[in-house]
């Protein structure tokens, strides 16, 4: 059981150092618990209300809280929350134009490049354009604030502008990026290239070995599956 | 010289026109201004002259649109890019979000046409001074005014060096020393023998710089001529185009019965 939570936990305090040292430990606590919450709820109830076992706890009208149910769920939730902290550690530390230019650097598609930035950049753009609709949506009169079911009443009109303006958006950019012949074949020769210290250059090695090594341990069998 | 001969163009999903037999060609070294009503179809001419419609966007064309005697439909959209640019209204969206600094976005343009890194940057350090944007080469793209993300889209666009260009109310969010500095930068690019043709509701900002006018009308060219006779055409507001303040200006002076500014010898 403790090899269940051993390497998560050891993931998570691994990312919360790094996080520390790079002085973005409560951004990146406050992003993770957000990011796993929701998925982490409904994991809790799931696993705790019908995940069968010998160990019953306690019973709860007709579901049996089990040891083995609780169990799970506490690897389940660790292991969503190392995920999360390290794509949280991971995009609050790094610059996506830098990244995607450095994979293209390194040979990839400008096209791909683009696709990933868009991807990455997404979210946060997504989100500043629900903010401009909704200020826009209050000025005529729709009301955002109030208890949780007037604010969700209020979210909803919200939704279909904020879809299609993104959709038009990235077509736009898509064309005035073919107008700046993008799409164009053949290789670029690039203005700069991120920088790119021994250090980095190590700790790179050394989590790609790592990675290596998670695989072979739980091939071995060193690092045992959520039963 | 970019031609469009006898276009007719619909959207994809339309059932309308939107073109109807447009006939249109742009000189080499001219500058040639396009002005409407609101959906008179300026933005679609200026789509389906730089070849991305129906390319990219779609839709259905017939007739022909020429680049220096080559059809478009015959050539792929990256080499389109090579001849003839399009400079759209709305600057954030011509932000291609892959690029950290106003100088690396406006130098996207010629490293994607393959240029050498010294041409690149000399290219990019001269657009970026004809729009007097050197003090913002450092920003983030992301940060800008909308008036200063317009002109960085144009000198993205410059940048490249283009044949033709072809710009979509390249100064709606200029303020008024924006649009001069745009205005004399067209003016150097013609110069150098490129065909412009410039879609604006600013007909003061055309009356000064073009050598003729076009007026288009639910898909149709309505009018065209050289500028000072087709600002001044009775029927342009009655096709949603408000006159320069030259022209108004003499109207209200004819009314009062004054002197008008032509008499005076004020203006030509």
């Amino acid at each position: 059981m403790a090899g269940g939570y051993l390497v998560p936990l050891g993931l998570v305090a691994i990312v919360l150092v790094s996080a520390a040292v790079a002085g973005i430990l409560r951004r990146l606590v406050r992003l993770s618990v957000l990011l796993t919450l929701p998925i982490a709820i409904s994991v809790v109830l799931v696993s705790a209300l019908t995940r069968p076992g010998e160990t019953v706890l306690f019973v709860i009208g007709p579901f049996d809280i089990t040891l083995e149910g609780i169990d799970f769920a506490g690897q389940t939730l660790v292991r969503l929350f190392a995920i999360s902290t390290a794509i949280g550690l991971f995009t609050l530390t790094t610059d996506p134009r830098a990244f995607v230019l450095d994979l293209e650097r390194r040979g990839l598609s400008p096209r791909f490049a683009f696709v990933a930035a868009a991807t990455i950049e997404a979210v946060p753009a997504m989100v500043s354009r629900a903010g401009v609709i909704a200020a826009a949506q209050r000025s005529r009169g729709l009301d955002t604030e109030g208890s949780v079911a007037a604010r969700l009443r209020g979210i909803l009109p919200l939704v279909g502008p904020v879809l299609l303006s993104s959709l038009t958006e990235v077509e736009e950019r898509s064309l005035a990026l073919e107008v700046r012949a993008f799409g164009r074949p053949g290789r670029r020769d690039l203005l700069w290239c991120p920088p790119d210290r021994p250090a980095e250059r190590l700790v790179r090695w050394l989590l790609a070995l790592a990675l290596l090594g998670l695989v072979v341990a739980r091939a071995l069998g060193a690092w045992p599956p959520i039963p | 010289m970019l031609e469009l001969r006898g276009v007719t163009y619909r959207y994809a999903g339309y059932a309308r026109l939107v073109l109807h037999e447009v006939n249109l060609a742009l000189r080499d070294g001219e500058i040639v201004g396009l002005i409407g009503g609101n959906d008179a179809g300026k933005s679609t001419i200026c789509l389906v002259a730089s070849g991305l419609a129906p390319a990219s966007v779609g839709g259905e064309l017939r007739g022909e649109v020429v680049i220096d005697g080559t059809p478009t439909t015959s050539l792929p959209v990256h080499a389109l890019a090579e001849r003839v640019v399009l400079a759209f209204q709305n600057p954030a969206t011509q932000r291609s979000g892959v690029t950290a600094t106003v100088f690396e976005e406006v130098a996207l343009g010629p490293m994607n046409l393959g240029l050498p890194v010294p041409e690149t940057i000399q290219r990019t350090r001269q657009a970026l001074a004809t729009l007097h944007l050197e003090h913002i080469a450092d920003r983030d793209p992301t940060r800008l005014s909308g008036g200063q993300g317009q002109l960085v889209a144009i000198a993205s666009l410059l940048a490249m060096r283009p044949r033709h260009v072809l710009l979509d109310e390249p100064t709606a969010q200029l303020d008024p020393e924006g649009s001069r500095l745009v205005a004399a930068a067209l003016r150097d690019v013609a110069a150098t023998g490129a065909a412009l043709l410039v879609a604006e509701q600013k007909t003061d900002l055309l009356d000064g710089l073009c050598d003729r006018v076009v007026v288009v009308e639910e898909g149709r060219i309505a009018l065209e001529g050289p500028t000072p006779d087709v600002l001044a055409d009775e029927r342009l507001e009655s096709w949603g185009v408000e006159p320069p303040a030259r022209v108004r200006i003499s109207r209200a002076l004819e009314g009062a019965r004054l002197p008008t500014l032509h008499q005076l010898g004020w203006m030509p």
